[in-house]
């Protein structure tokens, strides 16, 4: 009954391929370009620049997440794990046609765990990490020495829509990039982590 | 021998430039006077020569930075600088006769062959060079527009604004040095 990440792999690459409606990559990056560059002169402030595409991407994510269910009818997620892969396999794939690799980690929890709520094997302090090979919002950029002194996250909208969509599934997670090639670093990584499972809504006898 | 590369906006404006000195060869059909020169008297006296002529070529001034940015001394940067605007009337007159992009070679002075691209956003690339090399220069020159598009791409990049991109500039030294 668990899917296999070779599963995750052929949903998210037929959703891609069948079930999305494409458009032209060069637009799309340029549309994203001016966004940032116009929020930059909008706001002057670098990491309230950072905070404005988040909160975009956070908007982004409560809705995308409907569509995305929609259209995978994939279930519930087993784990934090089966998360991380659902989102790098098949949501990211699905949406950008590109498959960040995925890291899983698990941070020691400081109190000791609450033995209720952790039956869904996702305890707090679960986290993986994104790493992207490449990004098409980023295609032709180059960060100007101000923005690499300021601190800017070019592509900060997406650690938005992370947040946004696994909000709307009960959970709520911190996503942040490590760590940035626009920036000169090696890799492109953002690193989510699970801060805890949100109660209200989980429907009674639902696995 | 060295090549002289602009880049001018269509406001004529000058966006970039770059000194690149070649380490190919000379291939010249003889054009330069020093060329008739027997090989062993090359640098003091060919020197000399071309000094006299009104522009001279970059082996003396091996000394000063062959930066990408405009270099402030060496009286012969004044000539070039001057080679390079008398050309402008050449490129626009032909530019209203033909509709092409390469305009090979447009204008000549002393021994300084002036060549020239015109892109389709009326961009003027723009190479002082000494000897003939049609060939490797309008490589260079495809190579130079496409990545000029690129820069011009990057939403950070004000439009008809001078380029210091140093990926652009490494990346254009590059193709100077393989086709120039």
């Amino acid at each position: 009954m668990a899917t296999t990440s070779k599963q995750y792999k052929a949903i998210g690459e037929d959703l891609w391929k069948n079930k999305s409606e494409k458009v032209n990559a060069e637009l799309f990056a340029l549309t994203y370009g001016a966004l940032v560059v116009q929020l930059i002169q909008d706001y002057e402030d670098y990491a309230e620049v950072n905070k404005q595409l988040e909160k975009m991407g956070y908007n982004i994510g409560t809705r995308l997440i409907e569509e995305f269910l929609a259209k995978s009818s994939l279930g519930r997620c087993a784990d934090f794990k089966d998360v991380g892969e659902v989102i790098a396999k098949v949501g990211f794939k699905s949406f950008l046609n590109i498959t960040p690799n995925i890291t899983h980690a698990q941070l020691q929890p400081t109190t000791s765990p609450t033995t209720k709520s952790q039956s869904t094997g996702a305890t707090p302090g679960s986290m993986f990490s994104l790493t992207f090979d490449d990004n098409p919002l980023a295609e032709f950029v180059e960060l100007p020495e101000e923005a690499l002194e300021g601190g800017l996250w070019f592509s900060n909208v997406f650690c938005g829509v992370i947040r946004g969509a696994l909000e709307m599934v009960q959970m709520q997670v911190t996503a942040e990039f490590i760590s940035d090639v626009l920036r000169g670093d090696e890799t492109t990584e953002i690193r989510v982590k699970l801060i805890k499972l949100l109660e209200e809504e989980v429907p009674a006898g639902d696995d | 021998m060295s090549h002289h590369i602009f880049i001018l906006s269509p406001t004529d404006t000058p966006l970039y430039s770059l000194t690149h000195y070649s380490s190919k060869p000379a291939q010249s059909a003889g054009s330069a006077l020093s060329s008739n020169l027997p090989s062993w008297s090359t640098s003091a006296f060919a020197g000399t020569l071309t000094a006299l002529s009104g522009a001279s070529s970059a082996t003396q001034h091996h000394t000063s930075a062959g930066g990408g940015v405009r270099m402030g001394g060496g009286q012969d940067r004044h000539v070039i600088q001057m080679i390079a605007n008398a050309s402008l009337d050449a490129i626009e007159e032909v530019m209203r006769r033909e509709n092409v992009m390469y305009l090979k070679s447009v204008d000549k002075f002393n021994e300084w062959i002036v060549s020239a691209f015109v892109t389709a956003g009326n961009m003027k690339f723009i190479i002082l060079h000494e000897t003939k090399n049609d060939d490797g220069i309008k490589v260079f020159f495809n190579d130079l527009w496409e990545l000029y598009v690129k820069t011009a791409m990057n939403p950070f990049h004000t439009a008809h604004t001078p380029i210091r991109s140093t990926v652009f500039d490494s990346r254009v030294r590059a193709s100077a040095k393989k086709n120039l």
